[in-house]
């Protein structure tokens, strides 16, 4: 089987926010070359680390966001680093870069540069606030895309005084803008694919964030134009909504929403807390009626949502989950990511978790990593492990670009490049 | 595979047969029509998308006013077809010859109850991409179990990591998996055609909204995996704080008024002179506990106290703009009102884009995020009414008879 991207070749100049868009497409099959300034990306230096010993090598975080790519170290303010990135755009078909605006154009490496004789190159820009506008040359971080882009507003507690806006935790703003980036990337291929035209892309993770707030926009831009507010662990509102978080017995938590679904779930579930005597006057035909209405907040409502509440506080928080699914509620078990490695469903029958090889960490040294996002039936996903800083330096201007080896060497000794 | 027609938009010709629902697949066949495809929703007055019943206390019953309904379709084309009906089952299948994509998200097997699994989708149109958009995927155990944006982020570990440490888990106050899981479905479409355009080869995608979301919890996975740490433990989630960084300050922090806040994230020394500048050197910062980024980081919470006396006296947009001159990371906590009204940056990127509707007067929506030098994007239509484009498409497309489409109302195939 051919993977999906085979043949594309794609040269990565990317820190953090950008580095996603490489990955996705390496472990698609694409050939990711990546380029890392002299002493190796910032993202090396991102924790938690191997045994927590601080390793450019060993940044767990690095190897995430960095599988099935290339890297070739080289110091892109010299003249010579940018005649290697140059030649090396001329064998790609894609360029990502992430640096602060005009920065690369200010190293003659912008996209009027690049595509000079190579008008197929599609170049992704993935800036914080874009090319141009007042915010332009604002300096950004994850914290800072959440923030600006409306997801801390929506993400907090309102039971906690005095508690701030929440970012979730993770990169995001770096993993929603990587997204964009990498969909426009992707309709652009296509689009070459057809017309002979690559192009450039002046993609901004402020603009990809506030696309992605879901009904905070619409709330306010229709009638009656509220601001939604923050709840504790569910959906921010414009009018408060019941707690979904359910405390079970194991101290850990379930969502619980949408009790009132259909007839037949509810009378099963009352049935299974009869069991256990904890449905009280739960089985009344009033709750029945609610339940085939799908009546929502009552205040019965919230009677039936406590007494529920009680009997979860007393079962562990999987058996609830489980129960519940298989009568038909959409409940979910709040689980840490580690949990769902003991879940059979993703780690066995779905493959979802991958073994990667780290033969410079010995023989027969591999460690489990998240796989797939998604399942291609036709074509295959595989990832290797993250590149070693400087790695591939050698062969790359072996290979691609014709270098011999007494000119690798009088750029290494001059600190143009760096060779492992 | 058809010879498609060239014009300005990247996906123009590619058609897509959307029967997505709510949020997640809108979100998915979103952004395929905004790149230009003809995205045809299919949809039933007896099994309406849910999202067009959200609606505005000013819908009086309208399935056309829901503000998240016409966020979410923009650019797409409506048709009513009814599938349970065997002639409206005929036309699904001869729309099906003529398309390049399909896209659903209903529970697993649901089109194969239809007898329209891959592979019979594949005797009619050999080349189909077919992207199913599941909780948890077309195999597996618990292949039957049902998501909703929050489950899904629950699962995946999303919402664990959302939150204070020691407390209650703040979670996503929205289904960020809805956005996520069409973004994964868009992509994988992207890449399939991609693969397509080479080999000739369609094939099916199937998505999970779960796995899209362990997908992004990659560096948590290795520290268990590698270093037998796990996530949950007493000091994690870390609130507004990194560290993964090891820098400080990186917090957010109180402003002048109500429930309003700024954030702060200094990554270096030089910026944290820069904050210490535009504080007007107050003597603590002086003090040894904070002048090095490893001071900073052990004495955290005395100096996170230290900012957050300095923010309360001006709002989020003063503190902004006045550390961003200066060279400071530094953002606002905006709200929805400020990201329309108050945004200089994303007015002057064009963010929200307004089409007439019928209904509603003007939809006003958020842009695609990004600016395609050959293909840029553009809104060409707001939402579609239910129906709106039947007409068109069963007597221009489907070549059905102008004398039979009144029929077709009638029995309710249409």
């Amino acid at each position: 089987m051919t993977s999906a991207l085979d043949g594309i070749t794609v040269l990565e100049l990317c820190g953090e926010r950008g580095q996603l868009m490489g990955k996705l497409m390496g472990d698609m099959g694409a050939r990711v070359i990546k380029v890392e300034p002299i002493g190796g990306s910032d993202t090396r230096s991102i924790g938690p680390f191997k045994d927590d010993q601080i390793n450019k090598n060993q940044s767990l975080y690095f190897w995430a966001n960095n599988t099935s790519k290339e890297s070739i170290e080289v110091d892109i303010t010299s003249q010579e680093g940018i005649e290697i990135i140059k030649s090396l755009s001329k064998i790609c078909d894609v360029v990502f870069e992430d640096y602060d605006p005009g920065y690369l154009e200010s190293l003659g490496l912008g996209y009027g540069e690049l595509s000079k004789n190579h008008p197929e190159l599609i170049m992704t820009s993935l800036t914080a606030f874009g090319q141009d506008g007042p915010y332009r040359d604002f300096k950004s971080t994850d914290l800072v895309a959440l923030a600006m882009g409306g997801q801390m507003h929506s993400c907090g507690y309102d039971d906690l005084p005095g508690a701030p806006p929440i970012r979730p935790y993770g990169d995001h703003g770096n993993y929603i803008a990587s997204h964009y980036g990498l969909m426009g990337t992707l309709s652009a291929l296509i689009y070459r694919d057809f017309s002979g035209k690559g192009q450039y892309i002046d993609a901004s993770a402020h603009e990809a964030c506030s696309s992605t707030t879901e009904v905070a926009l619409p709330a306010y831009l229709y009638p009656p134009n509220k601001e939604v507010f923050r709840q504790t662990g569910r959906h921010a509102g414009t009018f408060p909504t019941a707690k979904t978080l359910c405390k079970t017995v194991d101290n850990k938590y379930l969502i619980v929403f949408r009790i009132f679904m259909d007839l037949s779930s509810w009378i099963a579930l009352v049935k299974w807390m009869d069991l256990h005597g904890m449905a009280e006057d739960l089985a009344d035909q009033k709750f029945k009626d609610m339940a085939a209405n799908r009546t929502a907040g009552t205040e019965d409502g919230d009677y039936a949502m406590e007494v529920l509440r009680k009997f979860i506080a007393t079962r562990p928080a999987e058996e609830v989950y489980r129960k519940s699914q298989e009568l038909r509620f959409p409940w979910g078990v709040v689980r840490s990511p580690e949990e769902n490695l003991d879940d059979p469903h993703f780690y066995e029958d779905r493959g979802m978790f991958t073994k990667i090889d780290h033969p410079e960490l010995g023989n027969d040294v591999s460690y489990t990593y998240v796989g797939r996002p998604y399942n291609f039936k036709g074509t295959p996903w595989s990832a290797s492990r993250a590149p070693l800083l400087a790695e591939n330096t050698k062969k790359i201007l072996i290979e691609d670009l014709d270098y011999s080896n007494e000119k690798i060497s009088n750029l290494a000794s001059s600190g143009v490049i760096g060779v492992n | 595979m058809v010879k498609l027609p060239l014009d300005k938009q990247a996906l123009s010709g590619l058609r897509v047969i959307d029967f997505s629902w709510i949020v997640a697949g809108p979100q998915n066949t979103r952004i395929l029509a905004d790149f230009g495809a003809e995205v045809i929703k299919i949809e039933n007055e007896a099994s309406l998308d849910y999202a067009r019943h959200i609606a505005s206390p000013f819908a009086n019953g309208s399935p056309n006013k829901s503000p998240l309904h016409s966020t979410l379709n923009r650019n797409k084309k409506s048709i009513t077809l009814n599938v349970m009906h065997p002639e409206g089952m005929e036309y699904l299948k001869e729309l099906i010859s003529i398309s390049d994509v399909i896209v659903e998200n209903f529970s697993a097997k649901v089109l194969e109850k239809w007898g329209l699994g891959y592979e019979e989708q594949k005797k009619i149109r050999p080349d189909i991409i077919y992207c199913s958009m599941s909780g948890f995927g077309h195999s597996g155990r618990d292949k039957g179990y049902v998501t909703w944006g929050p489950t899904a982020q629950a699962i995946s570990g999303l919402t664990y990591m959302s939150g204070l440490p020691q407390e209650e888990s703040a979670g996503w106050g929205f289904s960020y998996m809805d956005h996520t899981g069409g973004f994964y479905g868009c992509l994988a479409i992207l890449m399939a055609i991609i693969h397509r355009n080479k080999t000739g080869e369609g094939q099916h995608l199937d998505l999970s909204q779960v796995e899209a979301g362990i997908g992004l919890t990659g560096t948590a996975i290795l520290d268990y995996t590698v270093n037998n740490r796990p996530f949950r433990r007493p000091d994690m989630p870390p609130g507004n704080r990194a560290p993964e960084r090891r820098i400080a300050p990186h917090n957010s922090y109180e402003c002048k008024g109500d429930d309003r806040w700024c954030v702060i994230s200094v990554t270096n020394d030089i910026e944290w002179d820069l904050l210490v500048e535009s504080m007007g050197s107050p003597t603590w910062a002086k003090d040894s506990k904070f002048t090095s980024m490893e001071s900073r980081v052990t004495n955290q919470d005395e100096l996170d106290n230290n900012i957050n006396q300095w923010t309360q006296q001006f709002t989020p947009q003063e503190i902004m703009k006045f550390l961003q001159e200066k060279g400071v990371p530094c953002g606002a906590v905006q709200t929805p009102s400020e990201r329309v009204e108050q945004d200089q940056q994303l007015k002057h990127r064009n963010f929200i884009a307004t089409a007439p509707h019928a209904e509603l007067e003007t939809t006003r929506v958020e842009s695609i995020p990004m600016n395609m030098s050959e293909t840029p994007w553009q809104m060409k239509t707001s939402a579609p009414l239910l129906g709106e484009h039947s007409a068109d498409i069963y007597l221009d497309l489907l070549g059905v008879p102008g004398e039979e489409l009144g029929r077709l109302y009638e029995e309710g195939i249409a």
